[in-house]
């Protein structure tokens, strides 16, 4: 797993509200239907900002970006995010 | 004659072309207190990212009644998110606008790209209901598809 990767599933633990944990769930599985919010969403994505001290565009403030935690890892490749934050 | 909903033909009797009416509902639900929570974590990024400026300026600057106005306006994205098909992408939640409307009844206002896939689905209009207590929001937003078809091949 790579750092990045760890560093998402730690943020969707601590603010995605989903009622599962993180741990039990592989890079691919769907966020929304286990159980992430639309709303949470949000604030996955604020709290990703603050992690690794970027800002999400407007083209990806979308559901789609937050549908599994490969498809976050791609959005943060597509802004430059190649490793965790020191 | 009025125009009868559910699938119906309007005029009934046409043998030259007819619309088909047909509506669409969506509703969503959103705790109040979730709401406020990202107010108070992540203020202004947080409120910016989701809401209009008229949208932030319609619910006030108390924070607490403005979480519940909010978490009702949010909760409208989502049903209106859930009326629009969206095979390639998701509408951004900004570009969907809760607006006071006359008496201060909501309406909704939706930016050209958004209003252009509504279009292409039919939906010629939308109405929205706001409510919010026990600490939740909701939204139920009616999309009313309206075809005109031609008896003739």
């Amino acid at each position: 797993m790579s750092d990045v990767t760890a560093t998402i599933r730690d943020v969707l633990e601590a603010h995605g509200r989903m009622p599962v944990s993180v741990s039990t769930l592989s890079d691919d599985d769907d966020l929304y239907e286990s159980g992430l919010s639309s709303h949470a969403s949000v604030n996955v994505m604020l709290a990703l900002e603050d992690s690794f001290d970027i800002e999400f565009p407007d083209s990806l403030l979308r559901k789609g970006t937050f549908q599994t935690i490969s498809a976050i890892r791609g959005a943060l490749e597509s802004m430059g995010v190649t490793s965790a934050p020191e | 004659m009025p125009v009868q909903l559910g699938g119906a033909r309007y005029p009934k009797d046409s043998d030259e072309s007819w619309c088909a009416v047909r509506v669409l509902v969506g509703t969503d639900v959103q705790p109040i207190d979730e709401v406020a929570a990202s107010i108070r974590e992540f203020g202004p990024r947080y409120t910016h990212r989701l809401f209009t400026d008229h949208e932030l300026e319609s619910c006030g600057e108390n924070p607490i009644t403005a979480a519940s106005g909010l978490a009702a306006r949010f909760a409208a994205k989502e049903a209106v998110l859930k009326i629009l098909e969206s095979p390639d992408s998701v509408p951004s939640w900004r570009s969907i606008e809760v607006r006071r409307g006359a008496g201060g009844r909501p309406e909704l206002a939706l930016d050209l790209e958004t209003a252009s896939r509504a279009r292409r689905q039919g939906i010629t209009h939308m109405s929205v209901s706001l409510s919010h207590g026990g600490g939740v929001a909701t939204a139920t937003v009616v999309a009313q598809v309206s075809r005109w078809r031609s008896a003739r091949r």
